[in-house]
This record gives C-alpha cells, structure tokens and sequence, in this order.
C-alpha cells in the first residue's frame, strides 16, 4: 500500500496571520516538543497476591531509597528518551509478594530486625534494560529486569545473596503506541521477577539452608572502632548458632 | 440535496459493502466434553516465547466474548482475571507447556482449591496470529485552500490463522483441538472521497473459532 499527501499552498505567509495558521503553528511547536522532550513512564498496575505454600520465615523488607527512586533512562535511535519509574512499583510489589509468601512480613528501614522477626529481605535493583521493535526488528517491546536479594539474619549477618534476572515482553499489535507498550512489557518484567522469585525463594540453597537450620541469628557484626579484645569475642562467636526461640 | 444524496450514498457503501472473507474451521476431538452447572472455561494466550504466532489480546477478548454470549453460551472466566486469580502458575515463564504437567502443578492445596473455587473445567491456550500477506495499488490525497480530494485504488489481502488447544483441568488431558483459518482481500477505491471496503478477517476467524469452541465444550459436536 502506498499513499502520500500533496499540501498545495501558495501563499503560507498570509495564512500565518489567520486563527487556522496559528493553531497550525501551534500544533507544529507542540508535536516537536513532544518528540523532544523525555518520555516518562510510571509502572500503573496492580500486582496479584501469589497462591503458594507460604515460606516458613517471618521477614522485614528493607525498600531503601535507591530501590524505590529507581528509574532507568535510555535514549533509542529515531524513538527518543525514555525514561521508566521502575522504582514506584516496588513498595506495592514486595507488599504482595510478601503477603502471599512469608508467614509474616513487616517493612524495616536497616537491615536489623526485632523477634518475633526471622530476618531482612533486601531487594535491590542492578540493571536494566528496554529495547523497542524497530530496534530488534521483531514485534515487541522487550524489559529486562536484573535484582538482586540479600537475606540478613535477624543481627544483620548476611544470610546469602542472589540474582534474578526477570523478562518482559509486550507485541506491537496490541499496543496502539511505544508508551503503553513499553509500560506493558515492564509490568511484564517485574510480574516475571514476582513469579520467579514466589516459586524459587524457599528453594534458594542459602534460604533452604538458613530455614532447614531454623533460621538462627548470629551476634551483630562486630564495629572496626572497638577493640581487638571484643573482636576476637566477635570472631568466636560467628561458630556458635543461636536457635529460633519465636 | 446534492450533499445529502452523496452522504448517505457514501454511509451505504460503507455500511454494507464489504471485502469477502472466506474461513475454515477444524476440529479433532480426543475426550468426550461437557459443561456442568457452575463449571466455566478461560481462554488464555501462550506466551512463553517470543513468537510471530502469538494472539492478539482483542482476539483472546473475542473468542471469548464469543464463547460466552447467545443461549448456548457458557461461563467464561477473562485472561486478566485467571492469570490474576493463578497467579504464579500460569506466566509466561510458569506456565504449564503441557497436560501432563498439570496433575503436578494441581496437588498444590491452595492452587486446587483456587481451581476449585472459580469452577475451572476447560483451559483453552490461543496461538495464531492475523497478518498481512499482499497489499498493492496507490492513493493520492490533495489539500488545498479551496478544498481536497482524494484518487487511486488500494487494495491488501489479510490471513489469520489461529489454533486453540482444549485442556480439560480435571481429568489433565488434551480434550481436543479446533483450528480457525480466514482469508479475504479489502479495497479502497477513492474519488474524492476513500470508500473503504474492508475485508473482516480476523473478526470472521473469531466467530468462526468461539462458536465451534462453544459447540465443542457443549459436546455438541
């Protein structure tokens, strides 16, 4: 198919003066400041409760500010800036995860927790990424989410570490532009990161290793001010496990 | 009078012409069906991999609102609301690829009451898409302070082809199979005015596949 429009006008000028002209002028000055500008795009969903055998642990959830604030921007060729408020979706994300997956789960602000607590979970953001079809000359716009969870015990010892890796793709042919398709395939992503991480936490070898011991807490780590004394106390200890008395 | 004529000239071409469709529906059956009181069916996309053939969201919609609708017409729970309603079992990256994964997925206790509750009995995954497959002609389109007006002839030619596979949640077997085939052309003639006469392709493919699904889950076929 292949169709083209002649605009035929001889005196432009004169137009110019008129109240079609301004508008036209307008509209122009308008489209280019869209084209121009960085194109935001909030995560505006709500995210399911997980239907899984809840993990035996009782857990805080440190969102720190990096997580919540995070917002990744990229500019593709022929298609702009974008910049995707990946972080705003965080607090309601973990909220329904946890909801559905621990026993018990309360949001802390350190990585140190109170009985009848269990121990901190704390996800972070590393990377990512967004590509659009015209970029990989397919039919969807594509997110890739990299997170990263650090379980702490209830003194703030780290428990383990892992990485996620989530993915999210959304087709062209149902989206009617590069916003709500590039929205859509990231509320994919983080939907990915959730699915995974509900199904594969208790596997985690650290966690399966951490629950299978009943969850102890070894003392706080202990601060470089104090002395070699209370240190080598410190070192000591870390071989001595503390039960789970909650 | 002369512009009243050519308007509602111009309304009929446009309402009741349109480009001719021609569709295939195929059906193989492998467990007899039946829907009882209370019992309800989802029509669900596969998405597991980036795929040319996967369906669009508006034809998941249909085929649903199809199934679902006349006096035959039979519970239909939406995609949105069961991925919600599973959630996580049945994303992209959780979903079950085949029947005989169903049984392990099904002895999770709070998955099978989940089951239970919506009255879950068929599970039919889309797969198939509606694409472009030839276009030609030209059209020309001229404004001017006077007026505008359009002249040429368009024409393009749309294919769907979309497969539903039937999984019967309580007995974990593949109940059967329909395939929906539709093909038809669409012209736009233009002098002065574009009179579009489009061909319904995908439309026809929905109707074609929903109400041979509803026959289906019926037994009625």
């Amino acid at each position: 198919m292949t169709g083209h429009l002649n605009i035929i006008n001889q005196d432009w000028g004169r137009h110019l003066g008129n109240v079609s002209g301004a508008l036209t002028l307008f509209f122009c000055l308008f489209a280019l400041s869209g084209c121009a500008g960085t194109k935001q795009l909030a995560i505006d969903t709500t995210f399911p409760i997980p239907v899984i055998e809840k993990a035996p642990v009782r857990l805080g959830i440190f969102l720190d500010d990096t997580l919540v604030n995070y917002a990744h921007k990229e500019t593709i060729d022929q298609s702009g800036t974008w910049e995707v408020q990946i972080g705003q979706a965080q607090t309601q994300l973990f909220t329904n995860l946890a909801t559905g997956l621990f026993e018990s789960y309360t949001f802390v602000s350190d990585n140190t927790v109170a009985p009848p607590m269990d121990g901190v979970l704390k996800p972070s953001i590393t990377e990512v990424q967004f590509s659009v079809p015209a970029q990989t000359r397919s039919d969807y716009y594509e997110v890739w989410v990299r997170y990263e969870f650090e379980l702490y015990d209830r003194s703030g010892n780290v428990i383990g570490n892992w990485k996620l890796p989530a993915y999210g793709k959304a087709s062209k042919n149902n989206y009617g532009s590069s916003s709500n398709g590039l929205q859509a395939a990231a509320i994919a992503a983080c939907r990915d990161a959730m699915a995974f991480f509900s199904i594969n936490f208790s596997r985690e070898p650290a966690v399966h290793k951490w629950i299978a011991a009943g969850k102890p807490s070894q003392p706080a780590p202990v601060m470089a001010t104090e002395s070699p004394a209370v240190e080598s106390d410190g070192e000591t200890s870390t071989t001595s496990q503390e039960g789970d008395s909650a | 009078m002369k512009p009243l004529l050519f308007f509602s000239t111009t309304l009929f071409f446009m309402i009741f012409l349109s480009g001719c469709v021609t569709s295939t529906v195929q059906q193989v059956r492998q467990t007899p069906t039946a829907m009882q009181e209370g019992d309800s069916i989802v029509v669900i996309g596969r998405r597991n991999r980036p795929s040319q053939a996967e369906a669009e969201l508006d034809f998941i919609d249909c085929v649903g609102r199809t199934v679902g609708s006349g006096r035959d017409g039979v519970q239909v729970i939406s995609e949105q609301a069961f991925m919600d309603a599973m959630f996580p079992w049945f994303e992209p990256r959780t979903a079950p690829l085949n029947t005989t994964d169903l049984p392990g997925l099904l002895t999770q206790p709070l998955l099978a009451e989940r089951v239970r509750e919506i009255g879950l009995k068929y599970l039919v995954w889309l797969e198939g898409s509606t694409k472009r497959v030839a276009q030609g002609g030209s059209l020309s389109c001229t404004i001017t302070p006077g007026g505008g007006g359009c002249f040429g002839f368009l024409s393009w030619e749309n294919d769907s082809s979309y497969e539903a596979s039937i999984w019967d949640t309580h007995t974990a077997k593949t109940a059967g199979r329909i395939s929906s085939d539709a093909a038809g052309t669409s012209y736009m003639p233009a002098i002065v005015v574009p009179i579009p006469l489009i061909a319904r392709v995908q439309s026809s493919a929905c109707s074609s596949l929903g109400d041979q699904l509803k026959l289906f889950v019926n037994n009625s076929s």
